[in-house]
C-alpha cells in the first residue's frame, strides 16, 4: 500500500507530461520571464516581490520595461479575447513601485567561485546581460567600453524622452554593484590589444553591437548637410552641439532608428520633417506604436519611395526619390524594385541617412577570429563560439539588428556557453511549451475588460523637449489592468492517484475545461481553464489544486495575514479590487469563487473573530460564471458549520463593494 | 461525545461516500475543522486529526492508517456504516463513532441530487418490473401495483415523489410489453433481506 492510496497529495501538471507547458508570453519572451507572476504581484500590489520576479531573468528590468517591443504582448492569449495585457507598462510599474518603496535595489553580491575572469568588449544590453549573469555563475567579469559611459546603444541611440538616462544610470549601477567592473574609455585594439585580452583573461566576449551607420551609395550622399543616424543620435544623446538642422528635415528610413531620428530632429529644430521609406505603411519595419507617436508630434511619412539623389549644388536641396514597386522578392528577402520612370522630388535642407547599422570589427587582429567574406563574424549560434578558442560573442553583432531584449538574450545565453567554457556546472535552459490558444466558444464567455491605456505627455507639448513622453501607469490602472491576465497555465490540476473520476469537476466548470472518459481516466485542459477554482472547491477527495494560490498558498496567506494580530479577516477580488472592510486583514484571490468552506474554516480555527468577504455585485456571476454562486453556497455552509460549533454564524459575512476601482472588470 | 477525548482521529472514505459529496477526504477535513472550533470554543484539550482511505471496508485499507489509529482516543468515520463497523473489526480496543448517516443507495438523478433506487432486498425483480425497482422507489414496497394513490403518475405520499408503478407501467407500454403485467409476481422472499440474519456472499475456488 503506498501512502498516496492513503492521503498524501501528489499533484500532477494539467494534462500529464506537460509539465514544461508554460503561458505563451513566457515562451515569446527572449529571456523567458515569468511575467504572469510578476502580473499577478502588481495585480495585489506587491511591486518590491513584482520586480524581484523580473529580475530573476532580467537584468534591466527598467530598461526593459520602457523600450521592449514586448513579443510577450503578440503571444498574448488575452488578445484572443479582447486585446493582450499589457505587459511591459506592468513591469514598468513593478520597478517604478518598488523604487517608491525604497526596495528591490540591494543587488546580490555573488562570488567568484570558478576563480575565473572573463573581458567582455562592449556595455550594450548584450553585454551587461552577459556580465550579470556570469557573475551570478561565478565568474568575475569585465567590461570594456570605448565610449566615457557604459550602455552601449542603449546610451547612444535611444533617446532620454524613451529611456530617461538617470534610469539607464540605475539599471547599470545595480550591475556594478554586484561586481561587475565595467572600464568606460578602453577603445580595444587602440588603448589595448584583442590578443593582450585574450592572453590576459580565461575568456573573451564580444557584443560590440552595430555602432555604425550604413551610408547611401547615391550623389549628393557627401553634401555637409547630409548626416548619418548613429553619430546623429549619438552627439544628441552626449548633449553635444548636434549638426546645425535646417527646417525641413528628410529622413531617409523606415526602422524604428529612422524614428528616433525623426523624432529627434523635429525636437530640435522645430520644424517640418519628413520620413522617406522604400516600404508601404504596413510594411515599415518600425513598430506601429512608435510610428503612432512620431506621427502624433508631427513628422509626416512618404512610403513606398528610394532615394535616387540627393540634390543640391554644396547644399542640400532636396531628396529626388523613385517609386519603389516592391521591396521583398518571392522568398522575403530584401530585394527592392523601383520604377526608374516614376520620379518626384522631396524638398528639404537637411538629410538624415537612417537605411541600417553595420558592426565595426577593426580591432580585430589577423590571428582571429575569423570574420567571413560579407566581414560577418563566424559564429556558432547554439555555443555563441568564434573560430577561436576561448572567444565568443552575442547580441547584435552577430544576431543582427533588433530588439534590446533579443541582445539581452543573446549575452546571457553566451553567459552559459562562457560558464560552461570555464568548467561551471550549468546548462542552457530547456525552451518552454506554450499552451494552446483559447478555443472557440470559451473566449465569449471570459468578461470584457478593456487594456488600460499608458498616460503620456500631449503631443503639443513634448515634441519641444526631451523629457520622458510615457508617464507610467496610475497604481489603480495598473493593478486593473493586470489583473486582465487570463492567467495562462496556471489553473485547476489534478492527481490522476486521488481522482475517483466522481464527475464533479466535469459538472461544475462552466469552461468545459474538465473531462472524463468511459474508462475513468480524466483531464483538465489548460487551455480552456480560466483558473476559477469552482472544480478545486466542490472536489471531494482534494484531488485537485490549482496553479495561482493554491489552497496551501491560500491557507499560508490567511495565517499571515492573522498573525501580527489582525482579528477580522477579509477576502478581496483582485479582478474588481473589492474591499469592503479596510480595518481588516486581506486576502486577495481571483474572484471569491475560489473560496472553499475549508478555506473559510480556516480562517475561523486560525483566529479570525469576523471574517468577510467582498463581492463586486449581486449578480450569480463575478468575475467567472457562477463565481458568486459559489462564494454564497460557501459561505451558507461555512456559516452552518459554525452555528453548529456554537459560534455566532454571523461572524462570516458576504459584503457587496459599493465603489468599485475597477468597475470595468467586472 | 468527543467531549472526554484528547485525540480525536476523524477517518475519511474516498469512494462511495466521497462520490456522493458526504464523507470523502474534504468532508473529512470540514469535520475536524468544526471540531477543533468547537472544542477550542469550550476548552478542551488535544487535537483533531483526519486521515482519508480509498476504502474503509476493506481490512488493507484500515491497517495502512493503523498509526494514526492508535494514536487517537476515538475514531470517527464519515464513511458509510460499514467504515466504523470495519474500523471496530480492526481495531477491537478502538472507540469508533459514526460521523454520518448512510441513508441509502442512490443514483444521481442531477448532479447534487441522490435518489433511492435499491433496497438490498436480496431477491431482486426488476426483470419483470420493466428495470425499474417497485422495492425500493414505491412507497408501500407493492410488487403488483399500483395502489389506488396513484394520481396523476404522483404517489399520494407527496406531489414531489412520482409513482414508481406508473413508471413501469409507461416503460413496459413503450417496450409493447404490458401484457408482462398479467403475470403475477409472488410472494418475496423476505428472509433474504434484513430479516434473515447478516447475509454474506462468497465467492469459491479463487481465494489467494
Amino acid at each position: 500500500m503506498t501512502e498516496n492510496q492513503t492521503n498524501i497529495r501528489s499533484f500532477s501538471r494539467p494534462i500529464s507530461g506537460d509539465e514544461l507547458r508554460r503561458p505563451p508570453c513566457e515562451a515569446a519572451c527572449p529571456i523567458h520571464t515569468d511575467a504572469q507572476r510578476y502580473i499577478q504581484l502588481v495585480a495585489e500590489n506587491r511591486p518590491a516581490e513584482a520586480l524581484a520576479v523580473v529580475r530573476q531573468t532580467n537584468p534591466l528590468p527598467q530598461v526593459i520595461g520602457r523600450i521592449c517591443p514586448h513579443p510577450c504582448e503578440d503571444a498574448c492569449r488575452r488578445g484572443q479575447v479582447d486585446e493582450p495585457i499589457a505587459i511591459c507598462n506592468l513591469k514598468r510599474v513593478a520597478s517604478d513601485g518598488a523604487k517608491t518603496g525604497g526596495l528591490g535595489y540591494d543587488p546580490p553580491r555573488p562570488d567568484f567561485t570558478i576563480g575565473k575572469k572573463v573581458a567582455i568588449i562592449g556595455s550594450g544590453p548584450s553585454g551587461l546581460g552577459a556580465a550579470h549573469d556570469l557573475a551570478l555563475l561565478g565568474v568575475r567579469p569585465v567590461i570594456f567600453e570605448s565610449q566615457s559611459e557604459a550602455g552601449g546603444f542603449l546610451r547612444t541611440g535611444i533617446l532620454n524622452y524613451r529611456l530617461p538616462k538617470h534610469i539607464l544610470d540605475e539599471d547599470i549601477d545595480y550591475i556594478r554593484g554586484m561586481g561587475v567592473e565595467i572600464r568606460t574609455g578602453v577603445k580595444v585594439g587602440e588603448d589595448i590589444a584583442f590578443d593582450e585580452l585574450a592572453d590576459e583573461y580565461d575568456a573573451v566576449l564580444i557584443a560590440v553591437g552595430l555602432s555604425e551607420s550604413r551610408s547611401l551609395p547615391a550623389p549628393g550622399a557627401d553634401l555637409p548637410q547630409v548626416l548619418l543616424a548613429v553619430p546623429f543620435l549619438e552627439a544628441v544623446n552626449a548633449g553635444r552641439e548636434a549638426p546645425e538642422l535646417g527646417k525641413e528635415i528628410i529622413v531617409i528610413g523606415g526602422g524604428n532608428v529612422a524614428i528616433d531620428a525623426a523624432r529627434s530632429a523635429r525636437r530640435l529644430s522645430g520644424g517640418k520633417v519628413t520620413m522617406v521609406c522604400l516600404e508601404t505603411d504596413y510594411e515599415m519595419p518600425a513598430h506601429s506604436w512608435e510610428i503612432e507617436d512620431a506621427t502624433a508630434e508631427g513628422v509626416s511619412i512618404i512610403c513606398s519611395q528610394g532615394p535616387n539623389a540627393i540634390m543640391g549644388d554644396g547644399k542640400v536641396e532636396g531628396l529626388e526619390v523613385k517609386k519603389c514597386e516592391s521591396v521583398f522578392d518571392e522568398q522575403g528577402r530584401f530585394a527592392p524594385r523601383f520604377c526608374e520612370t516614376e520620379l518626384s522630388v522631396v524638398p528639404g535642407d537637411t538629410v538624415i541617412i537612417a537605411i541600417g547599422q553595420m558592426s565595426n570589427l577593426s580591432f580585430l587582429p589577423g590571428s582571429g577570429p575569423e570574420v567571413n567574406e560579407r566581414g560577418i563574424l563566424i559564429f556558432d549560434r547554439e555555443q555563441c563560439t568564434t573560430t577561436r578558442r576561448g572567444v565568443f560573442a552575442s547580441g547584435e553583432v552577430v544576431t543582427g539588428p533588433g530588439a534590446a531584449v533579443n541582445a539581452l538574450a543573446s549575452g546571457k545565453r553566451a553567459a552559459i556557453a562562457v560558464a560552461r567554457y570555464l568548467g561551471a556546472d550549468v546548462d542552457f535552459p530547456p525552451e518552454p511549451d506554450p499552451i494552446g490558444e483559447v478555443p472557440p466558444g470559451v473566449a465569449e464567455k471570459v468578461k470584457p475588460a478593456p487594456r488600460r491605456k499608458m498616460p503620456a505627455r500631449p503631443a503639443g507639448e513634448r515634441s519641444g523637449d526631451f523629457d520622458e513622453v510615457e508617464l507610467g501607469l496610475p497604481e489603480v490602472e495598473a493593478r486593473c489592468e493586470a489583473s486582465r491576465c487570463l492567467l495562462c497555465s496556471a489553473g485547476a490540476r489534478y492527481s490522476e492517484l486521488k481522482c475517483i473520476a466522481c464527475l464533479t469537476c466535469v459538472r461544475v466548470c462552466p469552461y468545459g475545461a474538465t473531462w472524463h472518459d468511459r474508462e475513468g481516466l480524466a483531464g483538465i485542459s489548460p487551455e480552456r481553464c480560466q483558473v476559477c477554482g469552482i472544480c478545486f472547491t466542490q472536489c471531494p477527495t482534494k484531488a485537485i489544486d490549482i496553479g495561482v494560490k493554491s489552497e496551501e498558498q491560500i491557507e499560508a496567506e490567511i495565517e499571515a495575514a492573522l498573525t501580527g494580530g489582525g482579528k477580522d479577516l477579509e477576502f478581496g477580488c483582485w479582478y474588481s479590487q473589492a474591499r469592503v472592510t479596510p480595518d481588516a486583514a486581506a486576502v486577495i484571490l481571483p474572484c471569491t469563487g475560489r473560496l472553499s468552506v475549508r478555506l473559510l474554516l480556516h480562517a475561523v480555527e486560525r483566529g479570525a473573530e469576523r471574517v468577510y468577504v467582498a463581492v463586486c455585485s449581486e449578480s450569480e456571476d463575478g468575475h467567472f460564471i457562477h463565481g458568486h454562486r459559489q462564494t454564497r453556497a460557501a459561505v451558507a455552509e461555512a456559516k452552518k458549520a459554525i452555528a453548529e460549533a456554537g459560534l455566532d454564524p454571523g461572524a462570516i459575512e458576504i459584503r457587496i463593494e459599493p465603489e468599485l476601482k475597477c468597475k470595468k472588470n467586472v | 461525545m468527543t467531549d472526554d477525548c484528547e485525540n480525536v482521529l476523524v477517518a475519511g472514505c474516498n469512494t462511495c461516500v466521497a462520490v456522493c459529496l458526504t464523507g470523502g477526504e474534504k468532508e473529512a477535513e470540514q469535520l475536524a475543522q468544526q471540531l477543533r472550533i468547537a472544542r477550542r470554543r469550550e476548552g478542551i484539550r488535544g487535537k483533531v486529526d483526519t486521515v482519508t482511505v480509498l476504502r474503509q471496508c476493506e481490512n488493507e485499507y484500515l491497517d495502512a492508517i493503523a498509526v494514526q489509529v492508535e494514536e487517537a482516543d476515538i475514531v470517527l468515520s464519515t464513511a458509510c456504516s460499514i467504515g466504523p463497523q470495519g474500523l471496530v473489526f480492526r481495531y477491537p480496543r478502538k472507540r469508533v463513532a459514526p460521523a454520518m448517516n448512510t441513508n441509502m443507495l442512490g443514483y444521481v438523478r442531477e448532479h447534487h441530487v441522490w435518489t433511492e433506487y435499491c433496497a438490498a432486498c436480496g431477491s431482486c425483480v426488476i426483470a419483470a418490473t420493466g428495470g425499474i425497482c417497485p422495492v425500493a422507489r414505491c412507497a408501500k414496497t407493492l410488487l403488483n401495483g399500483p395502489c389506488g394513490g396513484s394520481r396523476n403518475g404522483r404517489c399520494e405520499i407527496s406531489p414531489e415523489v412520482p409513482c414508481v408503478w406508473q413508471e413501469i407501467y409507461d416503460r413496459l407500454a413503450a417496450l409493447g410489453d404490458l401484457d408482462s403485467l398479467k403475470r403475477i409476481i409472488g410472494p418475496k422472499k423476505w428472509n433474504l433481506s434484513n430479516s434473515g440474519g447478516p447475509r454474506t456472499m462468497k465467492k469459491e475456488g479463487f481465494e489467494p
